[in-house]
């Protein structure tokens, strides 16, 4: 038997389901999801909102409980996973505690996890630099913009070696330069450490610079309509969003969302 | 009018003069209330936290309980301890009562219901900002309380100090059990209330005194460490 460092499968769902039961009904979060996340994959999900997004990212991280189907974490179950530290995962709120500073909002972790006091320091300055908030550890969240704090928030999920890195939605708050320059790093970072990453995201060109692999999804009920596998090159400088390729993916994307939307209505 | 500026200056040299009896008061007030409150502490707050995030039947008619025993009237207690205590009583065979260790004993029970309420009040609202943010860093429910207690260890310092605050004042549970004796059992507010019936004023103003300084001293501290526990937002701020 051989190891494919790069097509080991990560995360397997297969006909997952997830149905929520409220107070008006049943409401079909997830129905019958089928997708395969190889190692050093990254996924985008995209579609509008209430289509699931956020619940799938919650089911791979073992916060939310499917109630079909299956789903497999590293050959192990969601929360197997968890209890092993599989996970960084970036809320959609930035969730930075105001009693902490920055600094020992990003140390939270890694205090949990027993790093030594001097690698803890060195780590949330690697960290700090990485997402332009260098010299900002000793303020309070509150003194931060909303943009700034949801790259403290992504700093944290950074500061410790979690294979999965989930984000939900975390450059949505955030101005285009900001968001290309983020967008740029997430790269680096993520071909540097080959992480596998799942990205919630609106918006089209985002999805297309950074995935591997764009998942498209519909809501009523939540379901992946489309998987592109893409055919950019890991390398991506940030003017590829002019070429050829990169314009048709787009378009498949677009495609994808609008066919998503006639069944509505 | 002359008589009470007389008495008060009477009561200030005794304080600073530092009297052996004044000052014999306020030691064994302290080491009351402090041991109460530690021993309370001790218990309050496992349960407190236990409340907090523990999910077991029962739980929400604990929490009224122990919610409903932060108003406890200190003569109830005071009366159901001397019960508990005295010579027929189910514990009477320990002969504490009109000691010291009883007059700790009611304090305890006074309390312990006030520090696990807040402990309880701190955890929960931690808890529901911390729950998923630990959980996806891998932490159990047990394993995340030791995070909760030390991110809301201002907090429940706040929650020492209320109880320091109510064990010291209070009157009605310690002049029960400890019998207001001479040299053993005689505490700053009871001692208060018989000198003052005495009409021996200077001894009882000049304890009032101190004792307003303690509880000046203890409010300062609370709403300080409240301040410093959420900046700007307050949200656990329970003084
Ligand atoms: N805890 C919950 N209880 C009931 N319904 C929920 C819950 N969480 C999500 N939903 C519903 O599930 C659907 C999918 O939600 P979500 O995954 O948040 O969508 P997205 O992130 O794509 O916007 C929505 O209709 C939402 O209202
Ligand atoms: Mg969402």
């Amino acid at each position: 038997m051989t190891t494919e460092h790069n097509t080991q499968p990560v995360i397997e769902a297969a006909n997952l389901d997830l149905t929520f039961q409220t107070n008006d009904g049943p409401v079909h979060a997830l129905k019958d999801v089928n997708l395969t996340i190889d190692k050093g994959d990254f996924v985008s999900f995209i579609g509008p909102s209430g289509c699931g997004k956020t619940t799938f990212l919650r089911c791979i991280a073992a916060l939310e409980t499917p109630t079909g189907g299956t789903l497999s974490v590293n050959g192990m179950t969601p929360d197997e996973a968890r209890r092993k530290r599989a996970y960084g995962y970036v809320f959609q709120a930035a969730g930075l505690y105001p009693w902490r500073t920055i600094a020992k909002n990003i140390k939270l972790p890694l205090e949990i996890m027993g790093y030594s006091k001097a690698e803890q320091d060195e780590r949330v300055s690697k960290v700090l630099e990485l997402v332009d908030l260098a010299g900002f550890g000793g303020k309070f969240p509150w003194q931060l913009s909303g943009g700034m704090q949801q790259r403290a928030s992504i700093a944290r999920a950074l500061a410790f070696d979690a294979d999965i890195l989930l984000m939900d939605e975390p450059f949505g708050a955030l101005d285009e330069i900001v968001r290309d320059h983020l967008n740029e790093q997430l790269l680096h970072l993520w071909d540097r450490t080959n992480k596998t990453i799942g990205f919630v995201t609106h918006s089209i060109p985002e999805a297309v610079y950074l995935s591997t692999k764009i998942v498209v999804m519909s809501p009523r009920p939540g379901r992946i309509t489309d998987v592109i596998e893409s055919p950019l090159p890991r390398e991506r400088p940030l003017d590829i969003r002019d070429s050829k390729e990169f314009i048709e993916i787009a378009h498949r994307v677009r495609d994808g969302l609008r066919a998503g939307h006639s069944y509505d209505d | 009018m002359q008589d009470f500026a007389q008495e008060f200056m009477t009561a200030l040299s005794l304080i600073l003069s530092g009297d052996s009896e004044l000052l014999n008061i306020v030691f064994l007030s302290l080491k009351v209330s402090l041991l109460a409150v530690f021993f309370g502490a001790l218990v309050g707050m496992p349960l407190g936290a236990a409340l907090a995030v523990g999910r077991f039947p029962g739980r929400r008619a604990l929490i009224v309980l122990v919610n409903a025993l932060m108003g406890l009237p200190p003569v109830v207690v005071g009366l159901c301890v001397y019960l508990m205590l005295s010579r027929s009583g189910p514990l009477g065979v320990l002969q504490l009562l009109y000691t010291p260790t009883a007059m700790i004993i009611a304090q305890f029970v006074l309390v312990t219901p006030i520090i696990a309420a807040l402990t309880r009040q701190t955890v929960e609202s931690l808890d529901a900002e911390y729950t998923e943010q630990l959980r996806s860093l891998g932490l159990s429910r047990l394993a995340s309380v030791p995070v909760l207690l030390w991110d809301g260890r201002i907090a429940l310092l706040t929650a020492f100090l209320a109880g320091f605050g109510r064990a010291i004042a209070e009157v009605g549970a310690v002049i029960i059990v400890g019998g207001n004796i001479n040299h053993v059992t005689r505490v700053m507010t009871t001692t208060i209330a018989l000198e003052t019936s005495k009409g021996n004023l200077s001894l009882a103003l000049a304890l009032g005194v101190i004792l307003i300084a303690i509880a000046i001293a203890v409010n300062a501290a609370v709403s300080l460490l409240a301040r410093g526990a959420a900046p700007q937002r307050g949200e656990l701020s329970h003084a």
